[in-house]
């Protein structure tokens, strides 16, 4: 259960802090800390640090990620930041710049 | 480019927001949002929903907690259960039994802006009705009727009617109007309190 959707339309300017995981669609500046999941779909962009267990990219994001378990960069996702996971993966199609550190 | 109402936005119940929130399409806040939201959807601030700063949207639907003004385009629906401390305007406000609101209530923009003026006048003539009626006031042991609110303690109208004339107008002038007036003053304060029949 995604218990925090941010719509396609909608800006959010500062800092999201959760529990569970978030999904976004619209468009972040500031911070997004999650325990659970962060996912950002086509046609989101966010301008943010990322933390959380696992993070799923098809949109833009620029800003670091940092997550416990994974990042998945999906085809079509543009991210610009450095990416600090125990497993990234990044699919045909991604486009992708910055470090990727998968120190344990 | 605005898809509204296509994608509802939902603040999860664990979520904290400290920032802005604004755009198009509705937005459900279940969690704590510290930060203006202002979007051209509808807002819903569910029972668990806890809101700090203002809200602005078309229609505003309050379960939780909000501290912070209350705008709505079309309305505004302060529920049971609801608590809510600052100002509300909309064209239509409806407060249900149960909720809890401090603050300036506005119903529609218009007589917003000619609130003071009118504020003024009813002032005028209220007085020199109290005068009027204070003899009459005097005579009775009704005025406790009106400042029920304020002064329900016994040593009230009594002592003051006996000794001084002048002190009975001034408490008459002070008690058939208070229900208005000084209702504006504490409003003003943002001391208000809301009461239900």
């Amino acid at each position: 259960m995604a218990s925090t959707v941010i719509g396609a339309g909608i800006t959010i300017e500062g800092d999201i802090t959760t529990d569970d995981d978030i999904v976004v669609q619209g468009t972040v500046r500031g911070k997004v800390t999650a325990k659970e999941g962060v996912t950002i779909e086509h046609g989101a962009s966010v301008e943010a640090d990322v933390t959380g267990s696992s993070l799923t990219v098809a949109g833009a994001l620029t800003g670091n990620v940092n997550a416990n378990d994974r990042v998945d960069l999906q085809s079509g996702s543009r991210v610009i930041g450095n990416v600090k996971a125990a497993r990234v993966t990044i699919a045909d199609g991604a486009q992708f710049k910055g470090n990727v550190d998968m120190d344990v | 480019m605005a898809t509204v109402g296509m994608t509802a936005t939902v603040i999860g119940r664990s979520a904290r927001i400290v920032g802005r929130i604004a755009g198009d399409g509705d937005v459900e806040v279940e969690g704590f949002v510290e930060g203006d939201i202002a979007v051209t959807g509808d807002v819903t601030v569910a029972a668990e929903g806890l809101v700090g700063a203002a809200v602005k949207g078309r229609h505003l639907v309050v379960r939780g907690a909000v501290k912070g003004d209350l705008t709505g385009d079309v309305s505004v629906a302060i529920e049971a259960g609801a608590r809510v401390v600052g100002d509300v305007r909309a064209p239509r406000v409806t407060i249900a039994e149960g909720a809890l609101v401090r603050g300036f209530v506005q119903t529609s923009d218009d007589e917003l802006r000619t609130e003071p003026s009118r504020g003024a006048h009813r002032a005028l003539p209220a007085r020199a009705d109290a005068r009027g009626r204070s003899q009459d006031a005097a005579s009775r042991p009704a005025p406790p009727s009106p400042p029920s609110r304020a002064s329900l303690p016994k040593p009230e109208s009594a002592p003051s009617a006996a000794a001084t004339p002048a002190a009975s107008q001034a408490g008459a002038k002070r008690s058939p109007p208070p229900p208005v007036v000084p209702a504006l003053k504490k409003l003003r304060g943002q001391v208000v309190r809301k009461r239900e029949r």
